[in-house]
């Protein structure tokens, strides 16, 4: 049970927008797709909803192959990013849309789309129509015209995009507690880490239509498979140091950091999240010096911008740090969570 | 001041062009009303004469203009809706569907080649053809050749009314469960109506005036639309003045009533796309 990706590849004209892409996915998830623009989140959406053709592969839903399966017949409810709500209905037809064409009796139909509306908190706008609603209302409805019926998946591309940051945080958690309550699979696009880290049970991180890495949130950001699933996620970014081991030693132009045994091949690259670095204003033992470039004070804690020799480092301080521009300060780094990556193929190394 | 001086001067412009479009129409109105002695007084009473709807009569009454007048609406109302139909469903097809070897560009200016040439050339050819399938001296003959030859406009205009359409509205609908044609019809259609009620009145002023294929597809009262029925009155021996004019005053009243109608849509059909709502 569930749907399942197997091998499936797309291409426009000469392009490959998706690239031998195997995925299974079991019922009752949240999945989330994640990537930057282009990397082929959304095609894979529309090819699973049936709105693109798949050019290599197969997609399964619920162990039937679906890949001639009209969209009408799929089964699926879709949330889009411009929510495609239609202007010339009423609210209450829009949201009654998926079951009038399914010939519901209207009595039946009204019942269903009022408890929706309610559920969503939004049986005040019914009898508008969509240019009278703000963007989080129209969200609602969206949404509510997915859930009015019981589909197989739902499918959602990017729905929070449109909305203010406040909304858009409010909204997320929202969607949580309903596909909590649902318990109906649903795959979500997006280019939001933070989105993706909040909302999934596992993430599907894509790049240039392939997938990099597909686990659980927190495997997917303590141990990204690679450096630009570790770029990509997390806020602020990882840091990334090019050099080498010399002596059981990481060296790095003015930097050095002592790593008894765990040298692999001479040229390496290590990745630290900045809460892994420490910010002290007096030197202690194995602390590097570090140039402060600029501070930026968030309210509950500060992000350094640090330069050491001809490397640039972020990292999370306190709230109350405070350092001059220009000033000298001290660092010292978690040994254990820095993760080693291949300078050339990107892929993480060692153990995990 | 330089204000009300500019204002009064465009006020003058628009009126002296009123008077220039419509004086034909003011005259074939009086002339309609007039008696054939006033008709042909010198000066002409301008305004001033004593009306008589004789020629009214003469023409629905004692002549056959009444069936003329059934004959014209019957054709342009059916080549109308035959043209929107089929013409709709080719323009969403162009609009929404990549066909194989870019054959929505080829197809679309195929269909407006046949607007290209003069419409004389297609005469002949289509007065033998009605002619061998027997449907000379029908209304069914001028249905056809309205039909096709509205077509291509209806496609054309279609066509870019269906381009302007987001696409996430139609893959919501079909997301939702509906089907193609259920989404055209409950979705699509809904929103460009503005302009399928523009394309819709131009097909009908087409069809209404059309007097080229009229005149040699129909010899007889069977199948005589109004412009045709209005010409005949011109014979060797007499001009019938009065009842030409009767039946044009009439002809116009449908269309214009019609135009009316649909003005607010005529107006947001015209301009769908220049402006996005």
């Amino acid at each position: 049970m569930g749907i399942e990706f197997k091998n499936v590849s797309k291409t426009f004209g000469g392009a490959t927008v998706v690239d031998d892409l195997s995925l299974r996915i079991d019922d009752g998830e949240f999945i989330v797709l994640l990537g930057p623009s282009g990397c082929g989140k959304t095609t894979t959406l529309r090819m699973l909803a049936g709105l693109e053709s798949v050019t290599g592969g197969d997609i399964f839903i619920n162990g039937g192959r679906v890949n001639d399966v009209p969209t009408q017949h799929r089964d699926l409810a879709m949330v889009f990013q411009s929510y495609a709500l239609y202007p010339h209905m009423t609210i209450a037809e829009n949201i009654g849309y998926p079951l009038r064409v399914r010939k519901l009796e209207k009595g039946e139909r009204a019942e269903r789309v009022k408890r929706v509306a309610a559920m969503l908190e939004i049986e005040t706008l019914l009898e508008r129509k969509p240019r009278q609603l703000s963007g989080g209302e129209r969200q609602r409805v969206a949404l509510a015209r997915a859930i009015v019926r019981e589909p197989r998946a739902y499918l959602m591309d990017e729905p929070l995009s449109n909305l203010d940051a406040r909304l858009r945080v409010q909204m997320r958690g929202e969607l949580k507690r309903l596909q909590h309550q649902l318990g109906t699979t649903t795959i979500y696009v997006t280019h939001d880490q933070a989105e993706a880290m909040t909302l999934a049970t596992r993430v599907a991180v894509m790049k240039k239509g392939r997938l990099q890495q597909f686990d659980a949130p927190m495997n997917i950001y303590n141990y990204p498979a690679n450096r630009f699933v570790a770029e990509f996620v997390g806020s602020p970014s990882m840091n990334f140091i090019e050099g080498r081991i010399e002596n059981g030693t990481f060296v790095s132009d003015a930097l050095q950091i002592p790593m008894g045994g765990l040298a692999r091949g001479s040229q390496l690259t290590i990745g630290i999240r900045p809460e892994h670095i420490q910010v002290l204003s007096a030197p202690q033992d194995n602390a590097i010096a570090a140039n402060v470039y600029v501070t930026e004070l968030m309210g509950n804690e500060t992000f350094v911008f640090l330069s050491v020799g001809t490397n640039r480092l972020i990292a999370r301080a306190p709230a109350d740090f405070r350092a001059d521009l220009e000033s000298t300060v001290w660092i010292t780094i978690t040994r254990d969570k820095i993760l080693f990556f291949d300078p050339v193929s990107g892929e993480r190394l060692g153990h995990g | 001041m330089t204000n009300k001086v500019e204002q009064s001067f465009r006020y003058l412009l628009l009126t002296a062009a009123l008077l220039f479009a419509l004086a034909p129409v003011y005259w074939m109105l009086t002339i309609s009303l007039k008696t054939e002695v006033e008709q042909f007084a010198i000066p002409p009473p301008w305004f001033v004469f004593t009306p008589t709807l004789n020629h009214y009569y003469d023409a629905f009454v004692t002549r056959g203009f009444g069936n003329y007048l059934l004959t014209s609406a019957i054709v342009a109302i059916t080549s109308t809706a035959c043209a929107l139909v089929i013409g709709t469903l080719a323009a969403y097809v162009l609009a929404r569907f990549q066909l194989p070897w870019s054959l929505n560009r080829r197809l679309s200016l195929w269909i407006l080649s046949t607007r290209m040439f003069p419409a004389i050339v297609t005469a002949v050819p289509l007065f033998l053809m009605m002619r061998d399938v027997q449907l000379l001296n029908t209304r069914v003959s001028l249905i056809i050749v309205y039909t096709g030859f509205n077509l291509p406009f209806v496609v054309w205009m279609m066509r870019g009314f269906f381009a302007d359409l987001p696409r996430d509205l139609e893959e919501a609908a079909l997301v939702d469960g509906d089907s193609r044609l259920g989404a055209l019809v409950r979705v699509v259609l809904p929103l460009v109506s503005p302009g399928l009620a523009a394309t819709a009145v131009f097909c009908l002023i087409v069809s209404w005036n059309e007097f080229l294929f009229a005149l040699v597809l129909t010899q007889t009262d069977a199948a005589m639309t109004l412009p045709v029925g209005i010409a005949g009155r011109v014979t060797q021996y007499e001009i019938k003045w009065g009842v030409m004019s009767a039946a044009a005053s009439v002809a116009i009243v449908p269309i214009l009533v019609f135009a009316l109608a649909l003005q607010k849509y005529l107006v947001r059909g015209l301009s769908m796309g220049a402006v996005k709502g």
